[in-house]
């Protein structure tokens, strides 16, 4: 019976020699396998007197119990080591930079489009958008220029035979007018062309012009709107405009559009009450209905939004800037 | 418009620095351009005379000048101006003396000392005129700051006047604006009637009547033109940027100037016969006053005598019977040219004019006689002289039509709320006559106010004198109709974010080009080309925005770029027969490495499969890739090119730049373009969404060798178009090609999966549909399996 009980001895100092679970298998065999100790010891059971049999057969039961206890406490042991060293073992840098694509990015025109366009569609603007090549009727006469305007000289026009390469997106909204019925309230972006190259012009630049035509719409709503639409653009409640007189043939009364900036005033656009001889150019009843227009420009509002004080870079392309607007 | 302050102050009694003229301006629609103060001028500016010139000993180009400047001694300065010479009187800045851009100190130039700078129109300020020393009236004391000598204590406006306000291109056009705004009345300009002291010879035929509907002349006798003028009217020519010429030009200039009517004076002797105003003929020329020589068409209108075309009517005179300082009989112009004749016309000759600038916007046709005596005026009071009677032919001048003016519109236009008295107040200082009817006004407009033709016009005026700042914001309201929108619709936004998060970067470039790109890399044969190109790199529309996309390579690789992948949407324009259509195109470029240097990944260039993979995405697998044999672009690689195609119809191209190209740009690493319609893809159809099923699909796994020139894609396209039932998916997953396999042999490893709807597949049905696409590939393709 001791040479039994000594057996949980050596099990323990076995068990606690192995390593790997191989290794507790094989030890394991040895003790409760099919020729194990334990094993061999119930077979001898058949030799012992009957009434002997119970009592050692039960405590053969409890060292295998005890043995199969040690055996799992060290197969535990064994297993989360095992863990233990795989986790060591697959340590990473974290610190170490993600592995990508390079960043993606939209140039600061359109990021500047998208934004105008998102808050003119808040109150419900459509978007508009027409040829690029235009004929002079769209250009100029439809928006009272005619031939030889003197106003005409004010656009520094391209020209392409007889087709103009559009100096605004007001054609735009000649389009529109003549294509619908009021009341319609539209802006209409896009690509415009003009004969000036300097550090602060560009041949071809981008505008957002906006019409709104009802039975009401005045002058003191136009200033309303613009105010209300700048002052969302650049996150500033305290921002106002002023108008200050000007002339624009599709236009009367027109004006230009300051706003404050800096403790001063900048000049952003230029806006009016669509010109009565406008809305006779696209058929509509300029006594049951009256409107206006207003045009800005794009790069300009891009400039400010994101403090670029040069023009330049918007068509140099230069991937440096333009990864910066990566969002 | 340029001038000076106190001028404009000779037409009011009360004293103009009460006001804020800048604002009032501006606020007046009259735009301040800039403002010139020459009370900041330095007081060591003085009157220099030149007493001796002598050569400079090391410098061909400059003068060594001894100057007295009314100190003990006089100043030895070196000067390069081709004017310096002994006797005149100009301007010196002394040592110490701060002008607009730097202070004067002692210097030497070239080995010889030179104590302070003779200075040119340009260099303290007066105009731009650099050429040369500004020479100063011979009556100038010497020592006297140039301020004081030139009147100068004095501010010059200019305003940029817009092209309705022709009126405003004259003082009293300004002073009667200012008059308006400030509310206090303006002194009218004396104006003597004229002595007739003999008969006028001088006929004048006017044949165009609709050109020219009034046309004022009067001869003035016995002048000397070598008088000098005072000098406040030089000086007030100066302030307005106009060069004093000689007395008799210099007072038809400030009367121009005063009155705004443009004059014209002929030397009499020079004239023979009668003055036409007439148009040009044919081959018939004409040498203007700043030498140009026209040759007329036939449609210009001009004035002639007997000998022919004297001067381009409204816009310049001619040579031949120009005023100089030897004319002693004048035949003075004062005429009304229709601006609709003058329009554009002066620009047709590339000239810009103080003259027709002023006839093209509407010159006052009630002021033609006028202006005239205003001038012989003055020429006999300082170049003394006598005058005929005057000769002034009229025809059908314009007229004005009243305008009908309501209140209430006023109001729902402006947005304001402004009563009747307020609006009569503002007609009156405009001196707009009105007579009251019961709810509008009838406006009587003058003759000066060519702007003013409808009711639009006037409401214009009375938010001007009511002040724009007076304008409330007010945030308008509307009704709150949505906008239609359709799911199946993707947006432009939509698509460039796309790009964006793939890892491209927007780029914007110039919808013009260079002819030689467009012709040879765009292989474009009908050219849209501008007629006034900016630049020579910029003078043909693009057809494609390849070129534009290379220039931002090269531009790029020279800042050491090594990847480079950009996108853009923009219009390109084709001429079709005599239509020109734009289409907008999805266009790109990518170059070097796949992905940017990295410590996890090895350096793998970019190739077509990643882009064609991008454009899949984007595009929502609406777009095919085709093998093509013909129509592929010059520009791109024939053996890897694919055809874009949605539903059969062409719309686009991606592939590698040709290598040609490749070498002709200088670049190191292939270059993949791609391009297709915009339209081609905004439309993102909803297909059917259907549940997925509870069972798990069956994969087999197939491996075929078939020929080299085999396209996979047509392998997929067949069987996915036969439809095979319970066949759910069928690709290519690995593809292999080299040694152990023929060399015009490649190895396809085919991806089949299976499932049925309701019941898990049994393992011969499995093999029945397997057979049957192998049978496929066997027979259509010639596939083994290996």
């Amino acid at each position: 019976m001791d040479q039994l009980k000594d057996l949980i001895n050596q099990a323990k100092s076995e068990f606690s020699q192995c390593q790997s679970l191989p290794d507790l298998d094989h030890a394991k065999a040895k003790f409760i396998g099919k020729s194990g100790a334990i094993t061999e010891a119930m077979r001898s059971l058949s030799s012992i007197p009957k009434e002997e049999k119970p009592k050692v057969g039960a405590e053969i039961n409890s060292i295998k119990q005890e043995i199969e206890a040690l055996l799992a406490a060290r197969r535990n042991a064994i297993q989360s080591q095992a863990m233990q060293s795989q986790l060591e073992s697959e340590l990473i840098d974290v610190t170490l930079p993600g592995n990508k694509q390079s960043a993606g990015s939209l140039h600061p025109i359109s990021l500047t489009l998208q934004r105008v366009e998102m808050l003119f569609r808040s109150i419900g603007f459509d978007v508009a958008t027409g040829p690029e090549i235009e004929d002079d009727y769209h250009n100029f006469t439809a928006l009272n220029i005619p031939e030889s305007h003197p106003a005409r000289a004010m656009h520094d026009t391209f020209y392409i035979g007889k087709h103009v390469l559009r100096t605004h997106t007001s054609p735009v909204q000649v389009r529109y007018m003549k294509a619908h019925q009021p009341p319609l309230k539209i802006i209409s972006p896009g690509r415009v062309y003009r004969v000036d190259s300097d550090a602060t012009h560009s041949p071809m630049f981008h505008q957002v012009e906006g019409l709104w035509i009802d039975e009401k719409a005045s002058f003191a709503n136009l200033k309303g709107l613009l105010q209300d639409f700048l002052q969302s653009f650049f996150e500033d409640e305290s921002l106002i405009i002023r108008f200050r007189p000007s002339f624009f043939p599709f236009t009367e009364p027109s004006a230009e559009i300051d706003m404050s900036w800096n403790d001063g005033w900048l000049e952003i656009g230029g806006c009016g009450m669509v010109h009565p001889e406008v809305l006779k150019q696209v058929e509509i009843d300029h006594d049951n209905f009256q409107g206006f227009a207003f045009g800005l420009g794009v790069e300009r509002l891009a400039m400010l939004k994101f403090g670029i004080n040069d023009l330049r870079p918007f068509f140099n392309n230069d991937l440096r800037f333009l990864k910066q607007f990566s969002r | 418009m340029q001038f000076s302050k106190k001028w404009l102050q000779t037409f009011f009694s009360k004293s103009l620095n009460d006001f804020d003229l800048s604002n009032l301006l501006t606020m007046a629609g009259l735009e301040v351009d800039d403002i010139k103060n020459f009370n900041e001028l330095s007081d060591n500016i003085v009157v220099a005379e030149i007493v001796k010139v002598e050569k400079h000993p090391n410098a061909d180009k400059l003068n060594v000048c001894e100057v007295n400047v009314g100190q003990e001694s006089n100043l030895q300065i070196v000067c390069g101006a081709p004017n310096a010479r002994q006797g005149i009187k100009v301007p010196c800045a002394l040592v110490g003396a701060k002008l607009p851009d730097f202070e004067i100190k002692k210097a030497k130039l070239r080995g010889v000392d030179s104590f302070g700078m003779l200075c040119s129109a340009k260099e303290i300020g007066l105009n731009d005129e650099l050429d040369g020393l500004h020479e100063l009236h011979q009556s100038a004391k010497i020592g006297q700051s140039i301020k004081e000598a030139l009147s100068l204590n004095d501010t010059i406006y200019t305003l940029s006047i817009t092209p309705n306000r022709g009126d405003c291109l004259s003082m009293i056009g300004i002073a009667r604006e200012i008059s308006a705004q400030i509310k206090v009345k303006m002194n009218d300009v004396e104006i003597i009637d004229l002595s007739q002291k003999f008969n006028n010879s001088q006929k004048v035929l006017v044949e165009e009547n609709k050109a020219c509907p009034r046309y004022c002349g009067i001869q003035i006798n016995q002048i000397n033109n070598k008088i000098k003028l005072p000098q406040w009217l030089i000086g007030y020519l100066d302030s307005a940027g106009i060069a004093s010429i000689n007395p008799v030009v210099d007072i038809t200039n400030f009367v121009l100037l005063e009155q705004g009517q443009p004059l014209h004076a002929f030397d009499q002797k020079k004239l023979q016969g009668e003055i036409k105003v007439r148009r040009a003929q044919k081959k018939e020329s004409l040498l203007l006053l700043n030498e140009q020589k026209i040759d007329f068409d036939g449609s210009e209108l001009v004035i002639a005598d007997n000998s022919g075309p004297l001067a381009l009517a409204g816009i310049m005179g001619g040579q031949s019977s120009a005023i100089t300082t030897d004319t002693k009989e004048v035949f003075l112009e004062s005429a009304f040219f229709a601006p609709e004749e003058i329009a554009g016309r002066a620009r047709s000759f590339s000239l810009s004019t103080d003259s027709s600038h002023r006839f093209e916007r509407g010159v006052d046709y009630q002021n033609t006689l006028k202006a005239m005596q205003r001038a012989a005026n003055l020429i006999i009071k300082f170049c003394g002289g006598e005058c005929s009677n005057a000769v002034d032919i009229q025809n059908t001048l314009p007229q004005r039509k009243k305008i009908h003016l309501r209140t209430k519109k006023i109001n729902n236009i402006l947005g304001i709320d402004i009563n009747t008295k307020e609006v009569e107040d503002i007609l009156s200082r405009l001196n707009l006559d009105f007579l009251k009817q019961d709810e509008h006004y009838e406006v009587n407009i003058p003759s000066y106010r060519f702007d003013l033709t409808i009711e639009a016009d006037l409401i214009e005026e009375v938010i001007r004198l009511y002040g724009y700042n007076n304008i409330p914001a007010i945030t308008p309201q509307s009704n709150a109709s949505i906008i239609k929108n359709c799911i199946t619709n993707k947006s432009l936004n939509d698509i460039k974010l796309s790009f964006s998060n793939l890892g491209y970067n927007e780029v914007v470039t110039y919808s013009f080009i260079a002819k030689d790109v467009e012709e040879e890399l765009h292989e474009n044969k009908s050219l849209i080309e501008l007629n006034n190109p900016i630049a020579s790199q910029m003078n043909v529309m693009r057809t494609k925005l390849w070129g534009s996309h290379l220039e931002t390579l090269t531009y790029n690789i020279n800042r050491g770029q090594s990847q480079v992948r950009i996108f853009e949407i923009a219009a390109t324009y084709h001429k079709h027969k005599t239509e020109i259509i734009e289409e907008t195109m999805v266009s790109g470029l990518l170059y070097g490495s796949y992905l940017p240097e990295q410590w996890t990944a090895e350096k793998k260039y970019i190739n077509f499969f990643n882009i064609k993979g991008d454009i899949e995405i984007i595009s929502s697998n609406l777009l095919d890739f085709n093998r093509t044999d013909s129509g592929i672009p010059a520009s791109l690689h024939p053996g890897q090119t694919a055809e874009i195609k949605k539903r059969d119809q062409h719309v686009g191209w991606l592939g590698q730049l040709h290598p040609a190209w490749q070498q002709k740009y200088s670049l190191d690493d292939k270059v993949y373009l791609f391009e297709f319609k915009l339209n081609s893809i905004l439309e993102n159809p909803m297909n059917r969404i259907e549940l997925p099923s509870k069972l798990t699909p069956v994969r087999r796994d197939i491996s075929v060798l078939i020929d080299k020139n085999i396209a996979v894609g047509d392998i997929v396209a067949t069987i996915k178009s036969l439809n095979i039932r319970n066949l759910i998916d069928f690709y290519p997953f690995d593809l292999y090609e080299g040694s152990g396999i023929d060399n015009n042999k490649k190895s396809i490893a085919f991806l089949i999966l299976m499932q049925d709807t309701y019941k898990t597949l049994e393992e011969n049905e499995v093999t029945r549909i397997v057979d049957q696409v192998l049978s496929i590939l066997q027979s259509n393709f010639s596939a083994t399996l290996r």
